[in-house]
């Protein structure tokens, strides 16, 4: 029997060299990711979602991103101290990966069945006309009308959605058992969005892989996923199954999350709750608990130590200080 | 009633589309196709519709950034469609607009306070001395301290460069501000401080806004009606409540079934449209939704069907343009 978990990450460190010197834009990170479940990663803009996804691809930009400390767990392999060759089997074989931008990963002077058949060529051994014809019909199961007449075409001859289909087209052809989404649907319209979430999750349901889906929209969380991770300034702030997290979050990060978003219930022209400020930018992070100079409940222990993820319920872990007494305090 | 403060009649706005090594004109986008619609004082309208479907077109038509190419724009019943630069200057006063990107609209090589102060030098508003006391009193009113008026654009977040871009739209006080897709690039965290800031100001200032934006849950938080538009025309216009409720059109109700509700106890059941927005320079015969609408008859393909008046709330009629009620 394999093993339920498909993707462990422990203690991960990933630094950026910049002209003001080293940054650690992810700093020890922990979570882990089932089969067959999808793991959402949610938090503002610069957080460390990509960077985490980078790292777990090992295609961090060089020679400026490095992997300074921790292990990825994947399928029994260490993903951090993998040789090139290891790395190149599992990227795109046994880990595929969608992006927000289809046209940067597609290349624009191929045609879309080439570079489908590419990815079977390389890593299934399979000859051309073969991986060609295997082309079709993960076109077709990705939802492309017409798939023998869109082999022939190029990348811009499609609209977006059409861009998006074809990248999971690539990165389903060989089958992979872990499927990273990185804001797979950010640049589309919440219409084609819809249908983009849809074939992931029926794709994720028929074959019994592991999806890692980045995204900075609590909907989609809501949505799509089965457990959520909590992202804060290259730390994780907390992460639960996605019930509880909705049901009792704990984090005051979470908790400002949830609540600056208008819902449909929302009176109309009311003010919203906000988190004041704004997120530190990652040379002049607070010390103690990164949080600390936009939470409402810090003190002089939160300014001075670093909280450390704990076990708030099955399942739940939170990094803070006071989330027993968070917890018993009611949101407004 | 009285007059609007804006009013849109049948309002067109065309791009010709050009081919081949002349680049000739080989066809036309029809971006605004027709366009009805008015914005009452101190109210806010939302304009919601998938990317392409000629929102921000309109909005920059309404500002007279872009010529229209037929109707009119009323602005307290003047008619400013076909006004000149020079006569259109005065009305840069009562109409300015706020875009996504602040990065963009904000000249980076010029301090805040000078970017906040130009307006009021163009229109020669004030002496030195007042200028600067009203760019510290629009920075106060944007939540920025009066010390950013020293800085750079680029030394401030999204969320601050989109207050400094507001303040510079209202810095002439403005009766209207067409605020397109304002907080779409912000985070969620940030975009709650701006729409606050939005209401605050429409509050003290008694502003009107035409609020264009993608995400319907936030254009139900700000406005008092909302109009959807596909393809160039309104599918559906009506008041917030009433539309959110009850949306009548196949296209808004499957606009509302898409948003992703931040919810996991209530996963939605929702119509999944098929394909993409048509293009706009060969838009489909008949009704434009037709090619993607789970409804569509005969009918649908030949015939266009008019915004009429389906219901009505108080002063503000429920308008669709289907050829049935759904
Ligand atoms: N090549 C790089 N050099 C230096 N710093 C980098 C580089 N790439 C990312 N960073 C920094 O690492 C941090 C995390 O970035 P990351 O791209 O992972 O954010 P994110 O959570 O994916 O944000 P977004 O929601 O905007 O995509 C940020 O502070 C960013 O500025
Ligand atoms: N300056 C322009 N020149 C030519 N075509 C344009 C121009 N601006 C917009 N368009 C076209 O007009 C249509 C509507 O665009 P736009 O108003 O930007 O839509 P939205 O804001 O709803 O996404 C699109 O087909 C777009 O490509
Ligand atoms: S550790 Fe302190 S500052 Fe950090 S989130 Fe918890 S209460 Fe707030
Ligand atoms: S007119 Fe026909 S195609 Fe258009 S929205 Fe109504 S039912 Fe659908
Ligand atoms: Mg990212
Ligand atoms: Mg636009």
């Amino acid at each position: 029997m394999p093993q339920r978990t498909l993707l462990e990450v422990r203690g991960l460190v990933t630094a950026f060299d910049t002209e003001g010197g080293r940054v650690r834009a992810v700093d020890r990170v922990d979570f882990s990711l089932e089969r067959g479940r999808t793991l959402g990663i949610v938090g503002e803009s610069g957080c460390g979602k990509s960077v985490t996804a980078l790292s777990i691809m090992r295609l961090l930009p060089q020679p400026m991103g490095q992997i300074v400390a921790g292990t990825i767990r994947f399928e029994g392999t260490d993903l951090v101290s993998a040789d090139q060759p290891t790395l190149h089997r599992i990227r795109g074989g046994r880990i595929g990966m969608i992006f927000q931008e289809p046209m940067t990963a597609l290349n624009p002077v191929h045609r879309i069945g080439r570079q489908i058949a590419e990815s079977l060529i390389l890593h299934k051994g399979i000859e051309r006309r073969a991986a060609l014809e295997r082309a079709v019909g993960m076109l077709e199961r990705v939802g492309i009308p017409a798939p023998e007449l869109r082999l022939s075409e190029y990348p811009h001859q499609l609209s977006g959605g059409m861009r998006q289909r074809v990248m999971i087209a690539i990165a389903l052809a060989c089958d992979p058992a872990l499927l990273i989404a990185d804001e797979p649907t950010t640049a589309l319209d919440v219409t084609v969005q819809a249908q983009i979430l849809e074939l992931i999750a029926k794709l994720r349901s028929e074959t019994g892989m592991g999806v890692m889906l980045i995204t900075h929209d609590l909907g989609v969380i809501a949505e799509q996923c089965d457990d959520v991770v909590v992202m804060y300034a290259g730390r994780v702030a907390e992460q639960a199954p996605v019930k509880d997290l909705f049901a009792r979050p704990l984090h005051p990060y979470t908790r400002g999350l949830l609540d600056s978003i208008p819902h449909l219930e929302t009176p109309r022209k009311s003010r919203l709750p906000t988190i004041a400020g704004m997120v530190p930018t990652l040379k002049d992070l607070p010390d103690g608990c990164r949080f600390n100079n936009r939470c409402p409940h810090a003190d002089d222990r939160c300014r001075r130590e670093q909280p450390l993820l704990s076990r708030a319920g099955d399942g739940h872990l939170v990094a803070c200080h006071h989330w027993q007494r968070i917890a018993g305090e009611v949101r407004t | 009633m009285s007059t609007p403060l804006l009013e849109l009649r049948e309002l067109a706005t065309h791009f010709p589309v050009r081919g081949g090594v002349l680049l000739r004109a080989t066809g036309t986008n029809r971006a605004v196709d027709g366009v009805s619609l008015s914005v009452q004082r101190g109210e806010t309208l939302g304009l919601v519709g998938e990317s392409g479907c000629g929102k921000s077109t309109l909005g920059k038509t309404v500002v007279r950034l872009l010529q229209p190419t037929s109707g009119s724009i009323l602005f307290e019943g003047q008619d400013i469609s076909n006004l000149s630069r020079r006569r259109l200057k005065p009305l840069r006063r009562e109409l300015q607009m706020v875009f996504q990107d602040p990065a963009e609209s904000l000249n980076s090589r010029h301090t805040v306070g000078n970017l906040i102060e130009e307006p009021l030098i163009i229109h020669g508003v004030g002496t030195a001395a007042e200028r600067a006391a009203r760019v510290r009193e629009l920075l106060d009113l944007v939540g920025l301290p009066a010390s950013a008026a020293e800085k750079f654009p680029f030394e401030f977040s999204g969320g601050q460069r989109q207050r400094i871009s507001i303040a510079r739209a209202i810095a002439l006080g403005p009766k209207l501000l067409v605020c397109d897709e304002p907080v779409s690039a912000l985070d969620v965290s940030i975009q709650s401080q701006i729409l606050n800031l939005f209401l605050d100001l429409q509050a003290e200032l008694g502003l009107a806004y035409l609020f264009i934006a993608h995400d319907l849950a936030v254009v139900r938080h700000v406005s008092d009606s909302i109009a959807v538009m596909y393809l160039g025309r309104i599918m559906e216009y009506a008041d917030t409540d009433d539309l959110m409720d009850r949306p009548r059109h196949p296209y808004t109700q499957a606009l509302i079934t898409a948003i992703p509700v931040p919810d996991p106890t209530r996963r939605s059941t929702r119509t999944i449209l098929s394909g993409d927005v048509p293009s706009p320079i060969d838009p489909p015969s008949g009704c434009p939704f037709h090619t993607r609408c789970p409804h569509a008859e005969a009918r649908c393909r030949n015939e266009r069907p008019l915004l009429r008046e389906a219901a009505r709330k108080g002063s503000t009629p429920h308008l669709v343009a289907c050829h049935f009620d759904f």
